[in-house]
């Protein structure tokens, strides 16, 4: 079992290593820093200043070779190695933007981020495995059809339109809860993430219950349900008990994939709301150019997705004994 | 079981009903729901609020509300008007015999800046201390540090030893690493001061400039020239997880900054040691609603006249909140939760119709008001290109000619801005001194047929080369990708194709656009300015080749350059408004008639909405974002938002009513097949 992880773990460390040089070349060998701090700093600053700027934000080395150094130094005082450096001390320097630092970029984003992406997690589990649980239970019936019909027009429907409708619907038309906005108020949190929360189980109720219901419906036709059912066991029992536990691992590989991006935020969600988590961070930093926070974000998310294929590797391992075995 | 069930789901009803019953859209704590606080949105968060670097709208919305500057615009008059602020009154520029000029600026007495723990407890334990004209002089020290890197240095450069001081500081930090560690204000006096900032006594503040300039008094009423405590510079350095300066303002205005989370909210609080509430102060024009009020503005009810001569400010807080997206803030504006805002172009044809506000709007009260922001939105050539620009002689001039009568910028603004421009004649907007609303330029009157003439003159018969026999190709360069831009660039291009002139649109990334200035590799560029103050050269140094963006790296990315129209610029540049100055300005803009470095499209038009509670807001334009001008009345706005937002219910029970009827039944088959 250990030997297993710590194969997973090695593979992961040599996908990050790989995802780190993809990111150097991506947003230093194609970007040239002399752009980025003229971006930073304005046209027409002094070249003092653009030096000051590049020295500050760790631009100022050469990108491979530093060929003024000797020694170790030709290698380890350059761009690339400060590159590695700081992404795996996370020392993440401070927004090519705003000059702000962006692990207290990262601090303030990340509980609004959660705020939103972890109920959306766990409501659109619990939702979309019992509706599907339910619908494979009573399957052919007009229950089924319904939420079929239900489940295709969730899906037909592009997820802005979901966002608009949604604060068009329950904010402006019903009035329930506030179109847009946020307050880290505990007591009134909730007010804000309500309508977001609902608009992603909403979004994401089709595809998922659909999912589910198939795996549900080929778990219900194994053999070991009619054992389950010859010896007596009751619908419940056999649905919870029996087919649920057994439909863990596909359940898993979709769930535990996504458990990962609930800390980068929800993009979309969050710009629209008005909620000033992680997601509404790197959609800002994409259209500010702001390479350094978008490189953290990206770097964040590749590890993070790493994360948690070493995360699905281990549950598989421990649900299904088989797995490790291989 | 089957009982059992039954509860549960009527529970769940229950819980859904009651949590419904408290639900509402309205964003903001009850608490808040009496008291003056006035709400806004912003889209961009600022980047910096050190006030010699602040430079967006976004920005100046908090610098220009928690700094005070020695002058400022009145509130009502326009054209604009400078009143004074912290200075006692506007001074009037001395000549001197050698040509210079000075400027003495009065500070009144007992200014303070906002409470804040870089200062050490006077001896009534406030943190806090008086401004005096060292603080102004601190604030001109750091324009010129080339470290702040002001993106208004140059505007400074006629204040004797302005340069002098920039480069001996610069040089003194290089060759000395001690001075380069040494806290700001002793660098600025071990490196000698600006020779042309003087300060006599503890309120007075003389500058004098290299030569007469009246146009540098509108710095003055800028937040860059704010006083700055040299005690919160040292403080907020930024090292060590201590705040930044930029982060963190310390000024004297009559609000001060309450709450700052620059991504998602901020809030302003009112100062109660500003300057405007001294019994010393009761008469200064910048801490009393003006008296002389327009009639005009007293009848579209934008003003309300009660408040002529009563103290400033009226609100307690104001409140941002960012929006990131236009339709969600705006329709928060429409339930009335913003107190003003702009008009969404989704909205646009629901606003506004036939030019005004729709019946359903007036019914709400929603005031509407419009300007015409100083700007100029503009096509420009690159006038040193060989086929569009000088190089080509007459013909590149009549070929220039040609393309600017092909432009029709009242459907340009039809098509792409709901109307929301209007037509641009010269580079000058309304308000401006040199503007003439009779004149009609020639070049810029739209017509196809005189376009082709024109353009058969200047030796392209139908857009093909008399002398190559080739039809002309023309490249048209723009940093804007997005597919809005897209359309509008392809209108363009599509108002010079039908005269037969094949422009090809090339949208790169920002930073190769730039490349592509800097190398002179592009011939027609689209832009628009916005000026800094109210007065024509703040637009015709657009044009002026000291500022040639091929020669200097400045502003005039026409790189245009004619010694005519450079000579008459240097007449006209520092004169007062005059009739010498109109004359000449009339002669300048009659070059730029004739030369068309730029098809002048449009002066943009600002639309807000306002709501019924919120008094005395008139659009200002040019001048500075001033919230203490402005009132609301929180029960008018309680009882209307109350109306517009009372929660519809009903809609919630049908859902769990539908839900129960899906459920019931399957429930019942699945006991019914059991049994």
């Amino acid at each position: 079992m250990a030997a297993y992880f710590l194969r997973r773990i090695g593979y992961g460390v040599i996908t990050l290593l790989g995802v780190l040089l993809l990111l150097f070349v991506l947003f230093f060998a194609v970007t040239d820093p002399d752009d980025i701090a003229r971006k930073a700093v304005g046209e027409r600053a002094r070249p003092e200043v653009y030096a000051q700027w590049k020295t500050n934000h760790g631009y100022d080395k050469p990108l491979i070779i530093n060929t003024g150094a000797t020694g170790a130094g030709r290698f380890t005082d350059t761009l690339l190695a400060e590159h590695y450096r700081r992404m795996l001390t996370f020392d993440f320097g401070r927004s090519d933007a705003d000059d702000s630092p962006i692990s207290r970029r990262l601090r303030e984003g990340a509980l609004p981020s959660l705020g939103i992406t972890v109920p959306l997690f766990v409501m659109g589990l619990v939702v979309s495995v019992a509706v599907a649980l339910f619908v494979a239970f009573f399957r052919e019936t007009y229950i089924d059809r319904v939420v079929l019909v239900l489940c295709m027009l969730t899906m037909s429907v592009a997820g802005l339109l979901y966002i608009i409708a949604g604060q068009y619907l329950v904010g402006q038309l019903l009035r329930w809860f506030p179109i847009s906005g946020f307050d880290p108020n505990p007591a009134v949190v909730a007010r804000f993430l309500a309508l977001p929360v609902l608009v992603g189980v909403l979004s994401g109720f089709g595809a998922d219950t659909r999912f589910y219901r198939t795996i549900f419906l080929e778990e219900i036709g194994r053999d070991y349900v009619r054992t389950a059912r010859a010896k007596g066991c009751g619908d419940a029992r056999v649905m919870v008990r029996h087919v649920l536990r057994n439909a863990l691992i596909p359940i898993l590989t979709n769930v535990v994939v996504q458990i990962p991006f609930l800390f980068t935020g929800a993009l979309l969600l969050e710009s629209f709301f008005g909620i000033p988590g992680l997601g509404a961070l790197t959609v800002e930093a994409i259209q500010g150019n702001d390479f350094s926070t978008l490189r953290t974000m990206v770097y964040l998310g590749a590890l993070l997705f790493i994360a948690g294929q070493i995360l699905t590797d281990i549950s598989y391992a421990l649900a299904d004994p088989r797995v490790r075995l291989g | 079981m089957r009982s059992h069930s039954a509860a549960m789901a009527l529970l769940a009803a229950l819980a859904a009903g009651v949590a419904a019953a408290g639900c509402t859209n309205n964003p903001y704590p009850q608490a808040d729901r009496d008291k003056k606080v006035l709400y806004s949105s912003f889209h961009d968060a600022p980047k910096t609020l050190d006030p010699a670097v602040a430079y967006t709208t976004a920005e100046h919305v908090i610098t220009g509300n928690v700094y005070d500057t020695l002058l400022e615009y009145h509130y009502l008059a326009r054209p604009y008007r400078l009143i004074p602020g912290l200075a006692v009154s506007v001074p009037k520029g001395q000549d001197l015999p050698d040509g210079r000029q000075t400027y003495r600026f009065q500070l009144r007495p007992g200014v303070l800046f906002h409470p804040d723990p870089c200062f050490p407890p006077d001896a009534t334990g406030r943190r806090t201390r008086e401004v005096t004209a060292a603080d102004l002089a601190f604030a001109l020290a750091r324009i010129a540090d080339p470290a702040v890197n002001s993106p208004v240095i140059g505007s400074f450069a006629q204040i004797e030893g302005f340069a002098d001081f920039s480069k001996r500081l610069e040089d003194l930090r290089r060759s000395d690493k001690a001075f380069a560690a040494l806290p700001i204000r002793e660098q600025y006096a071990k490196a000698g001061g600006i020779a042309g900032v003087l300060v006599h006594g503890g309120h007075e503040l003389q500058i004098v400039l290299s030569q007469a300039n009246a146009q540098i008094l509108y710095w003055f009423a800028m937040p860059f020239t704010t006083p700055v405590a040299w005690e919160a510079v040292a403080a907020y350095d930024g090292k060590d997880g201590r705040d930044s300066f930029a982060d963190h303002a310390v000024g004297t205005g009559p609000y001060r900054l309450a709450l700052y989370e620059k991504q998602f909210r901020f809030s302003l609080a009112r100062n109660e040691l500003w300057y405007g509430t001294l019994s010393t102060n009761s008469d200064a024009p910048g801490a009393v609603f003006p008296t002389e009020i327009d009639p005009k503005d007293s009848i579209e009810g934008r003003i309300d006249p009660a408040y002529a001569g009563r103290r400033l400010p009226f609100v307690d807080r104001v409140t941002f909140y960012r929006e990131r997206e236009g339709i969600p803030q705006f329709n928060k504006l429409l339930e009335g939760y913003y107190d003003d805002g702009g008009i969404i172009k989704e909205s646009f044809d629901a606003v506004i119709q036939n030019g005004r506000l729709s019946p359903a709007m007036r019914a709400r009260g929603m005031r509407l008001d419009v300007t015409v922001e100083p700007s100029i939105f503009y096509v420009g050539f690159n006038m040193e290109d060989p086929v569009v620009g000088t190089p080509a002689g007459e013909r590149g001039r009549k070929l220039r000619q040609a393309m600017s009568v092909a432009v029709d910028s009242r459907q340009y603004l039809e098509l792409f801005l709901n109307g929301r421009g209007l037509p641009a004649q010269t580079l000058l907007p309304p308000e401006i001194f040199g503007y003439d609303s009779s004149y009609k330029n020639p070049f810029r009157q739209y017509d196809v047929e005189r376009a082709r003439q024109i353009l058969a003159d200047a030796g392209y018969k139908n857009g093909i080369d008399a002398a190559t026999g080739n039809r002309l190709k023309l490249s048209f360069d723009t940093s804007a990708t997005t597919a809005a831009a897209s359309l509008q660039f392809e209108y363009l291009a599509n108002s010079w194709r039908q005269i037969g002139i094949d422009v090809e649109i090339n949208a790169t990334t920002y930073n190769q656009f730039q490349d592509k200035v800097r190398h002179g590799a592009y011939q027609i560029f689209s832009w628009g300015w916005l000026a800094d103050f109210p007065d024509p050269e703040n637009f015709l140094f657009l044009l002026a080749c000291e500022n040639a963006r091929s020669k200097n790296g400045g502003p005039n990315t026409a790189s245009f350059c004619n010694a005519e129209f450079d000579s008459l610029y240097h007449q006209m540049k520092y004169l007062p408004n005059n009739a010498r100055r109109a004359d000449l300005i009339r002669r300048m803009l009659a070059i730029l008639e004739r030369e068309r470095p730029w098809i002048e499209l449009y002066h943009l038009e600002e639309f807000v909405l306002s709501h019924a509670w919120l008094v005395n807001s008139k659009p200002m334009g040019i001048s500075y974002p001033a919230y203490k001008y402005k009132d609301v009345r929180p029960e008018l706005r309680a009882r209307l938002q109350g109306e517009w937002n009372a929660p519809l219910r009903w809609p919630l029970y049908l859902v769990l009513c539908a839900i129960v009827a899906l459920t019931v039944p399957a429930v019942r088959t699945y006991y019914r097949e059991r049994l």
